[in-house]
């Protein structure tokens, strides 16, 4: 084949094209329009943007190349190869440390995965639901005299935190060292004047994120932290980097997505005031397929970048090797081929089979301890100020979509309550104390208990 | 009305036994599902269908 020849069969190959830019404002304000344009004409796209990528907007090609052994998660540190993990375009942060299981392939993917896993499963998260609901009802009852609050700063910013914390064994009174910076990294642009703050805080994470690893070195206490110190691939331990990306995956995962998905849904709730008591009065029934409804509406994590590993058709579209990719989770949640009315909520959908957390072996290993703080968070609103009203004026989404669908503020007004117990720094030390004496971060194969608050 | 599921396509969503907690039941070590019985009580073959539609990994199926 001669020069022109080949990029003739590659103009074929990307005939189907769109700018697709989802680090814009636009993206966000125009995402259904955009969505459905890309599902209808493409729905496999080629972009020029970042270097050029493909873009899978529909859901049986995000299906397909999610679970593709030829689509690879893995992100070369030194740049020399277009393995480039799952950012689009490279992350700045990137060139230190892999994000964790999220950016290897098999078998590496499994080996670290396994260990973090039985802290993670269902049963495991089931164990933590006391503690958290605890969290939950001291994060209220600090602002439930006042009739204002913020359900961001002063609830979805606070429990994921927590509960992430001491689930890997790290003090819980830490949490704003690790709440802040990871909030702040993903809504600050590059450009902002606040960037530098934000990068001094990563800083103060990172440091302390070291220093834990060492001190659980020496002195063993449970926790995921443990979990991959414990970890030995073929008899040698892990190397202290891809412990480190390990830590920074399970943060970046654990806190502002939940955050995010809490925001939201307490948002619509609140411009739904019928489906609001509906949901409150029917929860038995209603509370888990709501749950996932909002997940897929909202998508917090609204994708992930792949980069192709060989040559490959998939479902009629070619690729090549070293070929980027983005797989959107949250356009793939709107195609009207697997939802009925993809632009709605519908709070008891049917076949709900969204793709929010993910397909095929990367499906996000965080989700059960999602679904369990959001239930918490949701459940003990709807009881303690049912009344609710969010100030449109004071509510602060995220600018882009591009990394997080996330929220800044919601600040909201209610009927002012009765306080149930101590406020967030008592109940804190308390929850520690709980935490060291019933082990809890111990394991599912160790420990099988319910945590008991005292 | 029997129930499989493929346990190289299950990732562990666990849905199904969230739709169908008397159908599925989930591994404590990592979530992921198996099917109680494999023959379905009729009582519970409306809830092991729409788990079949509702497995994000497509790793649920019946033969009627």
């Amino acid at each position: 084949m001669s020069v022109d020849d080949i990029r003739a069969a590659d103009n074929d190959r990307k005939k189907n094209r769109y700018y697709f830019d989802r680090h814009t404002p636009e993206y966000r304000l125009q995402f259904e329009k955009i969505t459905e344009e890309m599902q209808s004409k493409c729905p496999v796209a080629w972009s020029e943007t970042y270097n050029g990528h493909w873009v899978a907007a529909d859901s049986k090609h995000v299906f397909e190349l999610a679970r593709c052994p030829a689509v690879s998660n893995h992100h070369d540190l030194t740049g020399e190869t277009p393995y480039q993990g799952i950012t689009i375009p490279k992350a700045q942060r990137a060139t230190v440390v892999r994000g964790g299981i999220l950016e290897m392939d098999e078998p590496e993917h499994s080996t670290y995965r396994g260990a973090l896993n039985p802290y993670l499963s269902p049963a495991a998260v089931k164990r933590w639901k006391p503690f958290v609901d605890e969290i939950v009802r001291a994060a209220l009852d600090e602002k439930i005299e006042s009739g204002r609050i913020d359900f961001v700063d002063d609830l979805a910013n606070i429990v994921p935190a927590v509960l992430t914390l001491a689930m890997m064994g790290i003090e819980l009174k830490k949490w704003p060292v690790y709440s802040e910076p990871a909030h702040l990294s993903v809504s600050t642009p590059e450009h902002s004047p606040d960037a530098p703050r934000v990068a001094e805080l990563n800083r103060q994470m990172g440091i302390d994120m070291i220093n834990t690893m060492n001190e659980v070195r020496e002195n063993p206490r449970p926790g995921l932290v443990n979990a991959l110190l414990q970890l030995r691939i073929d008899g040698e331990p892990a190397p202290d980097l891809e412990i480190l990306g390990n830590l920074g995956l399970i943060i970046g995962g654990g806190f502002d997505t939940t955050t995010a998905l809490t925001a939201h849904a307490l948002e619509w709730l609140s411009e739904h005031p019928n489906k609001r008591e509906l949901l409150s009065r029917e929860r038995d029934t209603l509370l888990d397929p709501a749950t996932e409804e909002f997940l897929r509406y909202f998508t917090p994590a609204p994708g992930d970048g792949r980069t192709f590993s060989e040559d490959i058709e998939v479902e009629g579209q070619q690729f090549k090797e070293g070929e980027r990719l983005w797989v959107s989770w949250a356009m793939a949640n709107r195609d009207p081929a697997v939802f009925d009315s993809p632009n709605e909520i519908i709070l008891d959908r049917k076949g709900n089979r969204h793709f929010s957390f993910g397909i095929g072996v990367h499906r996000c290993v965080g989700s059960n301890v999602a679904r369990t703080v959001f239930k918490s968070m949701l459940t003990a609103v709807l009881d303690r100020m049912p009344d609710y009203v969010c100030d449109p004026e004071g509510t602060e989404h995220y600018e882009t979509i591009g990394v997080i669908q996330g929220m800044k503020h919601l600040p909201a007004t209610f009927t002012p309550g009765k306080r149930l117990g101590p406020g967030l720094d008592e109940t804190l030390e308390k929850l520690q104390r709980i935490c060291d004496e019933q082990e809890l971060a111990r394991p599912i194969t160790e420990r099988k208990e319910s945590a008991v608050i005292d | 009305m029997k129930v499989f599921v493929d346990s190289a396509r299950c990732q562990g969503h666990t849905l199904c036994s969230m739709i169908a907690p008397d159908s599925f039941e989930l591994s404590d070590i990592d979530g992921t599902s198996s099917p109680v019985n494999e023959v379905v009580p009729p009582d519970q073959e409306d809830a092991v269908r729409e788990a079949v539609h509702s497995c994000p990994e497509q790793a649920i199926t019946i033969e009627e």
